[in-house]
């Protein structure tokens, strides 16, 4: 009964809607697709600060406007971190990958040995640009990203309401702590994130070890004791530092002068300088005075990086894209806006960058850093570090332990990878 | 009998002043970090977290709001997600409210299948679909149109909707679509007429469903949109988030905006979260 | 403009769909109406395939032999509806057939290649020779025998893990369920401002998830979070809990799972209590009146009437519920991952994504994926069977 009840009231309608639908499915989703792009497109991924999209986008916007230029589209996306590389894996297995990508170099070995990104040896000049920050993004005898800022590094700055002169040792710091920052209240002294290990590699450096060797990784090593030792002293027998803090957290503390101190990168500089104006303090981060050695911060830089994907007849549009962006002006310019170093040797030496504290200081902590190995091994190391260390530091497992099982398990880690 | 009866009132206000009082207290919960990000997206300096616990922070500004609104496209974000969710729950409801139908009311052979694989299709860990689901944007050329997404929104909260709507329709007597059946009115006639406005609890739920679904969806989007005039406030959100550094009063102060969205079609809702009908009176 | 032009734009891709809808239903109800006639048949076989291949031509998707291809489904569907359907449960599949063939449009591929992948060994090293040449080499069921010998954590063996899971999948659908079955009792009650205290009571939910969660999480902080804060309130006003064991607690580092649940119990009980309340709408007063008669207590109503009675709507939102926790890593990994990144809140799933994401395990994470399916697809099965004989007994 109810079937055929159906059947009336649809039997007419349908052969119609037939009729009327297919044509106009076709026509439109014909319609709707998108053209394909031509070769004066180019298409840039990032995953910068959102204060940085400006200035990218004011270089690009010059570059255009160059008579040889013209008709020349460039479409920037950002992206965040973890985004950007499953989003470049993915689109690089789908065969539509972006021309460039600009980033940090940590990901960079993972391209490189996926051929995601293409060696850049023979279309640029790498003896221009400064042989640390290159360093950094040469794997396997290749450099994989032409450098367009140097440092990424960790720097120490302070509070000049709080703190007159900058310490030169660990041992005027903790007399800094143990006395002045006593009597000024201050929640802690020094504000950094414990359990994010890019903190630890200054402190680890400054032991005399590294966390990796070639492509081994070193971690059970007596510096690695010494350093994991350091921080439990600072976290429970000295208070110096905030129990249970993160990125936001020590930014906080030490925004809110609650901390006299913090260890936070070069990314941090422009920030720090609005926030605090004539109280901007910034210094190197001190000598330990137990080993007598500097903190050796790791030290890269911001890269762009051609994907395997982009067509030979772009190329020397893109090389000519990436010589804009870092020739001297560019580069100088860059550090008038985002207070980063260059990375082009030519423009280190011009007069608006020596003549500049900052940059003094942020140099002269580069020059004490070491670069941070390319290799992909060093996924492995973050990982396992930022686990043991955590368990370390809030006392779950003893330091020998924690150091030995980071060892091993970076070890499985990366045969895993390799197997 | 008079005490008696002020015996009674008095023990039922006693019982609603608890009720107050137990909803007054998980209000605050549900509120309470709302206002965090309120006072957030107020403080001036990308400051997260404070330890200042006042909700007012100290130099109270508004200037987060004003840089969202005049520095970036949040405006046409907001509305690129607002048709987008429109249509998805348009579509999504439609879709599941007739799906349930037939599993309440009929038998056939592979029900209990249907209802498995509707539930299956949930069981895959979303972050697995990333590389599929580019290769087939890029196969089929979705990337950048929001025709893809639209369809995968709806789809993808189908399973919810068609199991909700198939709960609440097998509560609803059969003899009500019977009666109307002997009357002439053919078998959609009823659902559309009976059915239908029987059950605007449920619909209403599938509807809000199918809304904060869209409304916050991130992964497909990311997949999809590249232009960042197309970009979904979720996407556009992200981008004050950088590696290190995040612009933290203009993230608060567009979750606050977004939120508002939400919260009216909640409170609109409420309308329609009581059945349309008393059920009593026609059960009898 | 713009705005037009995008209203423009969504309306045609809503009529796009409901013309898709249209031809689905066509094409299905000319089978269901006239499996029977050999001309239809005959038609069919040369317009179907016909239809479909323009389909595919305007979707770039054409290859050689599409056409035999869908020739030979064309048969298949054709002798399927001839012996199988024979005309029969019309009304029933065209009403399914939309929202079905829309789940096979978007989860068929994907699933079939995450089997694929399963079975092949797609990893950091062999990644470039997938790109390059689209073969991998073979793995057999290798990988599946890692997911379960292999753990993706440092600390815990697999089925640690799995136990893990288990008790947050568990803990946070009970509390869902318990905490929005409460509310939504009280918020059923004839009183005031209800529609407000609803509206407040989903802000959890309205909220865009990664804000609520960190908001949260800042609630958890050892010094400066409300909660550690109001302990040490309590801890001062009411000493003798000092004595109890009460004090303030490094949540995130000390007792990162049960800060994860916390904040996940808070963020999912809304849902619950809009379904719940939905489902309450559905029962109706004459139920209560009557057991009022009786002299029945409210909690023998509660057991009596209202359990029974919103089974049917609570059942399907707590097997969703089930499944959607155990795959739900996004609190644990806005609460743990960047809070010095510890393994010791992380479940099957948030682990699995480590694997995949971190050491470009594709293989080996398309395996475990598979297994996780497959857990959840036996639990509800055998869930939905215990259901259906509760409901048999009833």
């Amino acid at each position: 009964m109810t079937k055929r009840n159906f059947d009336k009231r649809y039997s007419a309608i349908l052969p119609l809607g037939l009729c009327l639908f297919i044509p106009l499915l076709f026509s439109l989703s014909a319609c709707s697709r998108p053209v394909p792009d031509d070769s004066k497109k180019i298409v840039v991924w990032e995953q910068e600060d959102a204060q940085v999209a400006p200035y990218i986008d004011s270089v690009f916007q010059a570059f255009k406007k160059l008579p040889e230029n013209a008709g020349i589209e460039i479409t920037r996306t950002h992206y965040q971190t973890e985004d950007l590389r499953s989003q470049f894996q993915a689109a690089s297995l789908a065969g539509v990958p972006p021309d460039l990508l600009l980033g940090p170099s940590d990901t960079a070995g993972l391209y490189a040995v996926s051929g995601f990104i293409m060696p850049l040896d023979g279309h640029f000049d790498f003896s221009r640009y400064n042989a640390p920050v290159v360093e950094a993004i040469t794997l396997d005898g290749h450099s994989w990203g032409v450098p367009v800022s140097n440092g990424n590094h960790l720097m120490m700055f302070y509070n000049k309401k709080l703190v007159k002169s900058p310490p030169g040792t660990t041992d005027e710091l903790f007399a800094y702590c143990a006395g002045p920052a006593k009597a000024l209240k201050l929640d802690r002294c020094i504000a950094f994130d414990m359990g994010e290990p890019f903190w630890l590699m200054p402190w680890l450096g400054a032991f005399g070890g590294w966390p990796m060797a070639g492509k081994k990784p070193t971690l059970d090593t007596r510096a690695m004791r010494d350093t994991v030792n350091f921080y439990l002293e600072l976290k429970y027998d000295k208070k110096y530092v905030p129990m249970e803090c993160d990125y936001n957290c020590m930014d906080s503390l030490f925004k809110e002068n609650k901390a006299a101190f913090i260890i936070n990168g070069d990314w941090a500089i422009s920030g720090y300088q609005k926030h605090f104006k004539k109280d901007f303090g910034l210094c190197i981060i001190p000598r330990l005075s137990r080993t007598g050695r500097y903190p050796s911060p790791m030290v890269s830089g911001k890269y762009f990086m051609v994907s395997a994907g982009a067509k030979p007849e772009k190329m020397a549009l893109l090389k000519r894209l990436l010589e804009f962006y870092t020739s001297k002006e560019n580069q100088v310019r860059q550090y008038q806006v985002l207070t980063r170093l260059p990375a082009l040797k030519a423009a280190g030496s011009a007069p608006e960058i020596t003549s500049d504290e900052v940059s003094r200081i942020s140099l002269d902590q580069i020059l004490k850093g070491r670069p941070m190995p390319m290799a992909t091994e060093m996924r492995a190391v973050w990982d396992s570090a930022r686990n043991y260390l955590g368990m370390a530091t809030t006392r779950k497992l003893d330091v020998d332990t924690a150091v030995r099982k980071m060892q091993e398990n970076a070890e499985k880690k990366i045969e895993e990878m390799n197997e | 009998m008079k005490k008696q009866l002020s015996a009674a009132a008095k023990r039922k206000r006693l019982q609603h002043f608890f009720i107050h009082a137990g909803i007054i207290l998980f209000a605050g919960a549900c509120v309470y970090p709302l206002l965090r990000i309120l006072t957030v997206s107020l403080r001036p300096g990308d400051k997260l977290f404070s330890t200042d616990l006042s909700l007012i922070p100290a130099g109270a500004t508004f200037v987060s709001y004003a840089r969202l609104l005049g520095d970036t496209m949040f405006l046409r974000w907001l509305w690129n997600s607002l048709i987008i969710t429109l249509a998805t729950s348009f579509i999504g409801v439609s879709l599941a409210s007739t799906a349930a139908y037939a599993f309440s009311r009929f038998r056939f052979p592979g029900k209990k299948a249907g209802m498995i694989l509707l539930l299956s299709s949930q069981m895959i860990p979303a972050g697995m679909l990333i590389l599929p689901l580019f290769l087939m944007i890029m196969k089929l050329k979705l990337m950048n149109t929001y025709l893809g997404m639209i369809i995968a929104y709806s789809v993808s909260s189908l399973p919810f909707s068609i199991w909700i709507l198939k709960g609440y329709y097998d509560t609803i007597p059969r003899s009500l679509e019977e009666a109307a059946l002997v009357d002439g009115t053919s078998q959609v006639g009823a659902f559309w007429r009976i059915i239908l406005p029987l059950s605007t609890p449920a619909l209403s739920i599938a509807f809000l469903f199918n809304f904060t679904t869209a409304w916050n969806e991130y992964l497909v989007a990311r997949v999809v949109l590249f232009s960042s005039k197309q970009y979904t406030w979720t996407l556009g959100l992200f981008e004050l988030q950088g590696q290190y550094i995040t612009q933290w009063g203009m993230f608060a102060a567009g979750s606050m905006l977004v939120t508002i969205p939400v919260l009216c079609v909640f409170l609109y809702s409420s309308k329609w979260l009581i059945s349309g009908l008393t059920l009593g009176s026609v059960k009898g | 403009m713009e705005i037009l032009k995008s209203i423009y734009e969504v309306a045609w891709f809503i009529l796009l769909i409901a013309g898709g809808v249209a031809v689905l239903e066509g094409y299905l109800y000319s089978h269901f109406k006239f499996y029977r006639k050999p001309l239809f048949e005959v038609s069919a076989l040369i317009v179907f395939p016909l239809l479909g291949l323009l389909a595919l031509k305007t979707f770039g998707l054409a290859a050689p032999g599409s056409y035999s291809w869908l020739a030979v489904s064309e048969v298949l569907i054709l002798l399927f509806f001839r012996f199988a359907v024979k005309g029969r449960h019309t009304v029933p599949f065209m009403l399914l057939a939309p929202a079905f063939v829309g789940l096979a449009l978007l989860l068929v591929y994907p699933f079939v290649f995450e089997v694929y992948l399963s079975f092949h060994d797609l990893k950091l090293t062999t990644i470039m020779m997938w790109k390059n040449t689209g073969t991998l080499p073979f793995a057999g069921i290798s990988q599946y025998v890692k997911v379960f010998t292999t753990s993706p954590l440092s600390e815990i063996t697999f089925w640690a893990l799995l136990g893990r899971t288990l008790v947050w999948t568990f803990s946070n659908v009970f509390f869902h369920v318990t905490g929005g079955f409460i509310l939504a009792l009280m918020l059923n009650n004839q009183i005031r401002f209800k529609g407000i205290y609803r509206t407040l009571l989903v802000i959890p939910w309205a909220m865009p998830q990664v804000v609520a969660v960190l908001a949260m999480r800042g609630e958890f902080h050892a010094t400066n979070g409300f909660v550690n804060i109001i302990i040490t309130k309590l801890l001062d006003t009411l000493p003798f809990l000092g004595s109890l064991g009460v004090a303030p607690v490094q949540w995130l580092s000390d007792y990162p799972l049960l800060t994860c649940t916390l904040i996940n119990v808070w963020l999912g009980i809304p849902f619950m209590m809009v379904v719940i309340l939905g489902g309450l709408q559905s029962i109706s007063s004459s139920y209560y009146d009557a057991a009022d008669i009786d002299g029945a207590s409210y909690l023998q109503k509660l057991r009596y009437i209202t359990l029974p009675l919103i089974r049917p709507v609570l059942m399907p939102a707590v097997t969703l519920g089930t499944v959607w926790t155990f795959n739900n890593i996004n609190v644990i990994y806005l609460v743990t991952g960047q809070a010095g990144g510890t393994e010791q809140a992380d479940i099957l799933v948030s682990a699995l994504y480590k694997a995949a994401f971190t050491y470009n395990r594709y293989s080996y994470s398309a395996a475990f994926a598979i297994v996780v399916f497959a857990m959840l697809f036996f639990f509800s099965v055998f869930y939905l069977k215990t259901f259906d004989a509760a409901k048999d007994e009833r």
